[in-house]
């Protein structure tokens, strides 16, 4: 028999905001341990939340780069459950009226372009942190992380592959680094996905049993568990190895296993009910209309500009709009340097080098793009040579005011004009390369090269390669 | 409420209830049943759904991070912390 599988996700992103959800204490990372803390993020009698208003910004940015419907009054709710790292013994989350419901996004993998819905996004807070290697008999509570925004998106079941997921979580972030709402790095823990899934026979309408593998922080890590949950659903259907049962799993991606964690909560368990300390929110035509306003260029359409109207190849245009800091930063040099091909090539091919010595990603490219425009521009006039300018472009990683200009001039990477000197080392340099000069008058073009190569070495890149060739050909003809 | 659900309630909220605690949790809600059952009766077929009993709604306030408060302050009522942790009985074997 065949089968086919049915995966919704629940995709957790923490917001990029300055404070937490309810309360002032900072959002961000890298604290000690409960610096970032309250009476009210930590749960003490008496305290009351005050929502945080970029918090319903990024929830309505979220909706709407996911084209979903955005409820104009929007609820929180209180979701039950004990455990030490909720201090409150309940999660403020959303329930009963999500900030957007009813979304689409539009994903592509090999077997071609697919819509899946969007059931809701909703705003919540984060738990605190459990650390149990610090004392034998205790564990540890670390309340920084409480109350940190986050919104989690619920897709419908409408994935059936481990590619499918890939392409959907690759959107997901694309969309939402673009809108700048979040930074949706899996690898430190600001997006997290838990995965829900079930085998039926193929065409079948019912669903079969469904399991759900919780805080995946990897896609790689993600796809093995969907290829291991799938293959263990089939063999429990087929050999009766085991009986499936809804139920919460853990994947341990060292061993290549999922592991039974827990029977799977209903709605009911969690007591889920209005939050009476939050009021409703209301987002009124002003506020609505400004967010509205505040959308980016999407992907596509950027895409689609670049090749029209900057008449980029499709594939420069491609690669450029995986990123919405690499875009951002190609507009700022393009606007300087007023040449579209140069600015794409220094992006695609300098930029994207030093960014992989720095192990760096795309996405985290601090260097100030106006500053790229005016070193293309340095180096497209003559003034700086290609090698010099790449100096220039590794030293702006770490100076995001560096003056390229000045930097050049400081560090002896200008041009020169001294002809005296640059026939002075093309004569030298001529002088002990008999078998070149040879090969060159041979029709050996690559031998110039060589030459050319030894002189700009002793130059220290400070020569126009273009006189500079023509000099050498000029000086070999009379040799 | 029956004694299976408050059994089911006590393991969710970490609660341990003595005989006659129960008793008084099931009578207090076969008091509460009594009125919603009032509730239910009422024809409610054409009342638009209310968000909250008053025309009320939430302030928000910008988005600026401050740290008024001291760890040190806000642990001195706690029974027991460690290297700025609070701790707790332990969780996990």
């Amino acid at each position: 028999m065949r089968y086919e599988t049915v995966i919704g996700l629940e995709v957790h992103v923490e917001l990029a905001t300055q404070s937490k959800i309810f309360c002032a204490c900072h959002a961000k990372y890298g604290a000690g341990p409960n610096e970032h803390v309250c009476p009210a993020c930590c749960g003490m009698p008496g305290m009351l939340p005050v929502t945080n208003k970029r918090v319903v910004d990024f929830g309505m940015k979220a909706g709407m780069m996911l084209n979903c419907t955005i409820n104009r009054t929007t609820t929180f709710d209180k979701k039950s459950y004990y455990y030490p790292d909720l201090p409150c013994a309940y999660q403020t989350t959303q329930w009963f009226a999500p900030v957007a419901v009813n979304g689409l996004v539009e994903i592509e993998t090999s077997k071609g372009k697919k819509n899946v819905r969007i059931k809701q996004i909703h705003m919540e807070e984060d738990a605190g942190k459990l650390v149990h290697d610090i004392s034998e008999n205790t564990s540890c509570v670390d309340f920084n992380r409480t109350s940190v925004p986050l919104i989690e998106i619920v897709s419908q079941p409408d994935l059936s592959s481990a590619e499918e997921v890939e392409a959907y979580l690759e959107r997901l972030k694309s969309l939402l680094r673009y809108a700048k709402v979040a930074e949706c790095a899996m690898e430190h823990g600001t997006m997290r996905c838990d995965v829900n899934l079930s085998v039926r026979p193929e065409g079948s309408d019912k669903l079969g049993v469904r399991t759900e593998m919780k805080n995946m922080n990897s896609i790689d890590a993600i796809k093995r568990a969907i290829s291991y949950e799938v293959a263990r659903h089939i063999d429990a259907i087929e050999n009766g190895t085991e009986v499936l049962v809804q139920e919460t799993r853990r994947w341990d991606d060292l061993k290549g296993k999922s592991y039974a964690m827990r029977n799977k909560e209903t709605a009911g368990d969690y007591r889920y009910f209005p939050d009476p300390n939050v009021m409703p929110v209301v987002i009124d035509d002003a506020w609505y209309d400004s967010i509205k306003a505040s959308l980016p260029e999407f992907p596509e359409v950027k895409r689609a500009r670049y090749i029209e109207t900057l008449g980029l190849s499709e594939y420069d245009a491609t690669q450029l709009t995986k990123s919405i800091a690499v875009c951002e930063c190609f507009e700022d040099a393009y606007a300087v340097c007023g040449n579209a091909k140069d600015a794409a090539n220094w992006l695609l091919s300098e930029v994207m080098s030093v960014l992989g010595t720095k192990k760096m990603t795309p996405d985290s490219l601090n260097i100030n793009g106006k500053s790229l425009g005016e070193l293309i521009k340095l180096v497209a006039e003559g003034k700086v040579s290609r090698a010099n300018g790449k100096k220039i472009l590794t030293a702006m990683f770490d100076d995001t005011d560096l003056n390229p200009a000045e930097y050049a001039k400081a560090n002896d990477l200008v041009v020169s004009n001294d002809t005296g000197l640059m026939e002075k080392v093309a004569k030298e340099v001529l002088a002990g390369e008999e078998k070149a000069v040879a090969d060159f008058k041979a029709g050996k073009e690559k031998a110039l090269a060589a030459i050319l190569g030894k002189c700009m070495k002793q130059l220290k890149g400070n020569c126009n390669p273009q006189v500079l060739r023509e000099f050498l050909i000029s000086e070999i003809g009379k040799m | 409420m029956d004694k299976e659900t408050l059994r089911k309630l006590e393991l969710l909220n970490q609660l341990s209830l003595t005989d006659a605690q129960k008793a008084d949790v099931l009578g207090f809600f076969a008091n509460r049943e009594e009125e919603l059952n009032i509730l239910n009766a009422m024809n409610t077929e054409n009342t638009e759904r209310m968000v909250h009993v008053m025309p009320i709604m939430t302030v928000v306030r910008e988005d600026v991070a401050a740290q008024p408060f001291s760890r040190d302050d806000l642990q001195k009522g706690a029974p027991e912390t460690n290297q700025g942790y609070w701790c707790v009985p332990r969780v996990v074997e």
